[in-house]
């Protein structure tokens, strides 16, 4: 059975990728946070737990925080994503693929299937933790394809981001500066972990407001907790035209990338 | 028109400019062709354009005029065609962030390797390249000439039709420099065409059915290593050791042997020594004419050209 080129380079990419480093930061790190943030932060209030407001409903806040962690997993997907473009810049294997027997095109498909695999797959196993905390989800078969297709379009949305810092940056220091600050701009200026309030400041809550992470978390938190309405829809077709704004300006950086660094 | 020897050519590369900043020309008309299962090594010093000429030849990089025809598809038209039956080796190192038995399997997998080939070859190459000890070990643990030795023993897990090796012996040891000429010297037995540059000219003449010595991105000579050496041979010494003493007899010698055209003679006791462009060759000659004179000859030793004595007279001109 002949396997079409961008699945091998798929395949490829999960092989090469599929080492300690990158499951730590893909796995480990939210894990870390889903239980460590989870029961910190509801041990604030010793009797009863934390209890945060969440569209006129009080929800306890490890229910409120595991769609946010799985959000992240678009984030962090797509960031392993584009440093595989820079690091097969790096050592020499774009060049090597790109005088083998494939297209341009494929080995970006490559990237972006290798992306939504790791967040459909990451995304499953923070959802299965999530119950251990325990979380109450109100899971709809409309919530799970609103689910699945919010982490395809949002991992697409940070995989271009990050293409797009790939196929720009010079050296390795610019890369992984530019990667830490928008790790920590986007993950904690966003909603994942705490929700917008009237005391939120305004500047916050703009960077917070517009920050592509909270779109996801949002929409993630409709299809799990208060459930898929046209609001929900509304935020996807943002986040979906986001995306596809960013997936051309990538197409058009990566399409300019020479070989070499 | 260009490709009159279609067939008989596999690569033909004709007048191929090409300008990084549409300035200086990296290639200023470069033109060669490789017969099938040839080996033809593109010898020249840094900045030449060697690997300019490769990367232009793989699809990696434009040109901005002439012609270029791979196996019969014309380079600008059938680029995806011809990736799919050349192998490359770049100059620059290039590895899967792994081990060096998922760079082979890897590079398996993406040609479409069958699985039990796969293995099969897997386990020749590995053999044949010396990297049974550290199969296990991942690339970024290797040393330079070990991460070059699986570059190069990688690209041998798929067919091809033309290979591209881009200096592939920089930083190996003699054995396992020598190991990899004669394996790649099979290849171009059983059909496989080659385009290899080097800086190394013993290399270069061990290994290369022809050679073109490239410089200002143009083919300023071409010719087998026995041609371009006979051509730029340097000046050549015939040393003649004689039984008796020749002192007494140098002005007859130098009187029969004038038509050798020798640069240079001096005599010193027993021995004679003759300097000139290819007075090689007329060693038969001044041979006979000793021989008439009754002087027994005991021992001739020629000095020969070698390649870096053509090299450097080629690029220094
Ligand atoms: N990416 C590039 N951008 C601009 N100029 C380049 C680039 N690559 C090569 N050049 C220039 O083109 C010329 C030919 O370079 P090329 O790499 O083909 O030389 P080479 O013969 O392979 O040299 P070496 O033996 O050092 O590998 C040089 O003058 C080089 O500076
Ligand atoms: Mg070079």
């Amino acid at each position: 059975m002949r396997m079409p080129a961008f699945v091998r380079l798929t395949v490829r990419n999960i092989v090469v990728n599929i080492d300690p480093g990158t499951l730590i930061f893909m796995l480990g790190l939210p894990t870390l946070y889903l239980f460590v943030m989870g029961f910190m932060f509801q041990g604030i209030n010793p009797n009863g737990g934390l209890v945060v407001q969440y569209h006129g409903i009080a929800i306890k806040y490890t229910t409120f925080l595991a769609p946010g962690i799985i959000a992240l997993q678009a984030f962090t997907a797509g960031n392993i994503g584009g440093s595989m473009l820079w690091s097969d810049r790096r050592w020499g294997m774009f060049e090597q693929i790109m005088v083998g027997p494939f297209r341009r095109s494929e080995y970006l498909l490559g990237i972006i299937f290798v992306s939504i695999i790791f967040a459909l797959v990451g995304s499953a196993i923070m959802i299965g933790f999530a119950f251990t905390i325990p979380v109450r989800f109100n899971i709809t078969l409309a919530g799970i394809g609103l689910f699945i297709l919010t982490m395809v379009v949002g991992t697409m949305l940070f995989s271009s981001i990050f293409l797009i810092i790939s196929g720009i940056a010079k050296s390795m220091q610019a890369y992984n500066t530019i990667t830490i600050l928008l790790f920590f701009l986007l993950d904690f200026a966003s909603t994942a972990f705490y929700p917008i309030t009237n005391s939120t400041p305004g500047w916050l809550h703009v960077i917070a407001g517009g920050n592509p992470l909270s779109f996801i978390s949002d929409i993630l938190r409709e299809s799990f907790i208060s459930g898929v309405d046209y609001n929900s829809l509304y935020y996807s077709g943002i986040l979906f035209v986001a995306m596809l704004i960013f997936f051309v300006l990538s197409l058009r950086v990566y399409k300019n990338i020479r070989s070499g660094i | 028109m260009d490709y009159l020897h279609e067939d008989q050519y596999e690569v033909v590369v004709e007048n191929v400019k090409k300008s990084y900043d549409g300035k200086k020309l990296a290639l200023d008309g470069i033109s060669f062709h490789i017969k099938k299962g040839e080996i033809y090594g593109l010898l020249g010093k840094n900045g030449a354009g060697k690997s300019t000429t490769i990367k232009i030849l793989t699809t990696l990089i434009n040109f901005d005029s002439g012609n270029c025809n791979i196996a019969g598809y014309d380079l600008r038209k059938d680029s995806s065609k011809i990736r799919k039956i050349i192998g490359v080796v770049q100059q620059e190192e290039s590895f899967d962030f792994t081990t060096v038995e998922k760079n082979f399997k890897l590079t398996g997998m993406l040609w479409e390797v069958p699985k039990n080939i796969r293995e099969e070859r897997m386990e020749k190459l590995i053999d044949l390249f010396g990297l049974q000890e550290i199969r296990k070990k991942r690339m970024y643990d290797l040393s330079g000439g070990q991460k070059k030795r699986v570059q190069v023993a990688r690209e041998f897990m798929h067919e091809m039709k033309v290979l591209f090796l881009d200096e592939p012996t920089v930083g190996l040891d003699p054995i396992m420099r020598r190991k990899i000429l004669q394996y790649i010297r099979e290849q171009a037995k059983n059909g496989l065409t080659i385009l290899f540059t080097t800086q190394n000219l013993e290399e270069a003449d061990m290994i290369c059915d022809r050679i073109g010595i490239i410089d200002g991105g143009k083919i300023v000579e071409e010719g087998t290593s026995e041609e371009l050496k006979f051509k730029f041979g340097t000046l050549r010494t015939v040393k003649i050791t004689t039984q008796t003493n020749v002192e007494k007899y140098i002005n007859d010698i130098k009187e029969k042997i004038k038509t050798v055209n020798y640069e240079d003679i001096s005599f010193d006791e027993n021995k004679i020594l003759i300097l000139g462009k290819n007075v090689d060759r007329r060693v038969g000659d001044v041979l006979g004419s000793l021989y008439e004179m009754g002087i027994e000859v005991e021992n001739v030793s020629i000095e020969n050209p070698t390649l870096d004595d053509v090299f450097m007279r080629v690029v220094e001109r």
